[in-house]
């Protein structure tokens, strides 16, 4: 019985940890290429949510149309938030770029708070009955849910690994000068990036909605765990915050029985901090000289 | 009117402290610290706290001063091994934690319900009027004390030292210099001195909840940081009065517009704290008054 509740609880976990390892892997790609932590990477996947909420206001019943819609909504914010922000600071200091996503993350929450409100909505998904496996339950919402975070991963570091540009966006992210002078065009390497970044987000947000409640909060939420991962997992190393945000999502479901509902958000903290002091370069990645 | 204005002037003193501490660590001395709110809610709750167990009102100020300090240790003995954006997200989260243990330690905290009937200082001149004018100029002193510890420090050697840590510390090193201590302490004296702002906000309110201190208050600070200028102690002052300005007149503007609700003013206010940080780092990094790098 303990051993099938525990199961049950690691099953929850890989779900949130598959939306934990969308966040790290929207954080670990600009902390490679772009070279800074983006605070507003929850605020996009707020975005995200809402657009899904939008089209469903619409009369747009599908979910894939509805994700969809939230993948072009917050690549529509990412691009803008490079074109107006970041790319203007480029050659300034990383705290330049880390103090305007704050901003961003900011005005992107109060842009949506002031015309939607505070209340959640909720996606109207059909309630499915659990499939139960020796006790384990499955529930097909979650089953299809965590198959689209799936793919998305998936197609997100196959991208990275097997395309061409995904080969450039290495490069910059490895060593900026040296792609430059091998002829790879920035520009483009970074507008791909946030095209990726915006998509990777927009479906944390539908699916990380259709989990839980569309709020003005929802993607500062995962913010701090998705930092954690990023981190654990390794900068420079997306495979590696991918994993590392599974296997926090399932510590944190997991731990709940032990430390409580409201201290599970603190087990990345302390994830983070015990990272950052033992081993800084995160499990999978190199250690970055300090320049 | 004239009490209105004591309490402005009350608010100010307060977030004046916040904003000199955040100044010494990222003006001075290059740390990031996105977590300042976290050393200010523990300050308050250590206050409170004290107090109403009984304790002399300058036994809690004091326990809240060295309660944010102590807090401040271990983060600034991570800011030494740590690049500064990793620092960045280690304080953002350390002030999230304290949040969610003052919302689950219901037995000390009260939780989310807040802890009420913080006694107030200077009680025995009554409520309002004198009182508040007393407590407005202790705050003030201590704005003045911080100036001046902060002058002190910068016209030191130590103060030197750390404004060489953020220029360049590798020349630093290279002068054989150990800048690792300094930073240290400095995180702690900042740390301080939100742990003193909160004490002030909890006596001065009585009444205190979690809700109170969410990261946006440090970004509150961080506005009127980077606004006046980092690095510079009028830049602080100047910073932190429009920011109060802000504020206070966001309330009043609600009065002449109809149709906005608070809700929507609380909207908007975020906007601008969102809008001034974007702006503020595209165009004038250097704040309105004053030159980061000299």
């Amino acid at each position: 019985m303990t051993l099938v509740y525990y199961v049950n609880l690691a099953m929850n976990g890989l779900l949130q940890g598959l939306v934990i390892a969308l966040v790290a892997l929207a954080i670990n790609l600009v902390f490679a290429v772009g070279r800074f932590p983006n605070a507003a990477t929850g605020d996009y996947i707020t975005v995200g949510g809402y657009a899904g909420i939008g089209l469903q206001a619409l009369g747009v019943g599908s979910p894939v149309l509805q994700g969809l819609g939230a993948m072009l909504a917050s690549m529509a914010v990412a691009i803008a938030g490079y074109l107006l922000v970041f790319r203007r600071l480029f050659g300034r200091s990383m705290v330049a770029a880390l103090i305007a996503s704050i901003g961003i993350a900011f005005f992107v929450r109060s842009v949506l708070s002031f015309f939607v409100g505070h209340d959640p909505y909720v996606f109207k998904i059909p309630i499915t009955r659990a499939i139960v496996v020796g006790g384990v339950r499955l529930i097909p919402t979650d089953l299809w849910l965590g198959a689209a975070a799936l793919v998305c991963l998936s197609i997100a570091l196959a991208l990275l690994f097997f395309t061409p540009l995904g080969r450039q966006m290495r490069a910059v992210a490895d060593n900026p000068e040296l792609a430059r002078a091998s002829g790879i065009r920035a520009r483009r390497v970074m507008l791909t990036l946030w095209v990726l970044v915006g998509a990777v987000c927009g479906v944390a947000g539908i699916v990380l909605g259709i989990r839980t409640v569309v709020a003005p909060e929802m993607g500062w939420d995962v913010l701090l765990p998705g930092f954690a991962a990023a981190i654990l997992g390794g900068v420079g190393s997306p495979a590696g915050a991918v994993l590392a945000g599974v296997v926090l999502g399932i510590a944190q479901e997991i731990s709940t029985p032990f430390v409580g509902f409201t201290y599970k958000i603190a087990l990345s903290f302390v994830v983070l901090m015990v990272v950052l002091v033992v081993r800084p370069q995160g499990l999978f990645g190199t250690l970055e000289r300090v320049r | 009117m004239d009490a209105y204005l004591v309490a402005v002037g009350i608010i100010l003193g307060i977030y004046m402290l916040m904003t000199l501490g955040l100044n010494l660590h990222f003006g001075f001395t290059g740390m990031i610290n996105f977590g300042q709110v976290g050393f200010f809610a523990i300050g308050a709750y250590t206050s409170a706290l004290l107090a109403l167990a009984g304790a002399p009102m300058a036994v809690a100020f004091a326990g809240a001063v060295l309660a944010a300090a102590l807090a401040a240790l271990p983060l600034g003995l991570m800011a030494l091994r740590l690049r500064i954006e990793y620092l960045a997200i280690a304080t953002l989260g350390f002030s999230e934690i304290v949040r969610v243990v003052i919302v689950s330690e219901e037995w000390l905290t009260k939780g989310v319900q807040g802890l009420g009937g913080i006694p107030r200082l200077f009680a025995s001149l009554g409520v309002g009027g004198n009182a508040e004018l007393a407590y407005l100029g202790l705050i003030a002193l201590a704005n003045l004390a911080a100036v001046l510890i902060i002058r002190r420090i910068v016209a030191s050697p130590f103060g030197r030292l750390i404004q060489a840590v953020r220029d360049d510390e590798e020349a630093l090193r290279a002068l054989g210099k150990d800048p690792a201590g300094y930073k240290v302490r400095v995180f702690m004296l900042g740390a301080a001195f939100a742990g003193l702002a909160g004490a002030f906000y909890a006596h001065y309110l009585t009444y205190i909840t979690p809700e109170q201190f969410v990261p946006l208050v440090t970004f509150y600070v961080w506005m009127a940081m980077i606004m006046g200028g980092a690095g510079r102690i009028p830049g602080a002052v100047a910073g932190t009065l429009i920011l109060v300005l802000f504020l206070e007149g966001s309330r009043f503007l609600r009065d002449f517009v109809p149709g906005v609700s608070e809700v929507e003013m609380a909207s908007l206010r975020l906007a601008a704290v969102g809008l001034a940080l974007i702006l503020f780092t595209l165009y004038r990094p250097q704040g309105l008054f004053g030159g980061y790098s000299k």
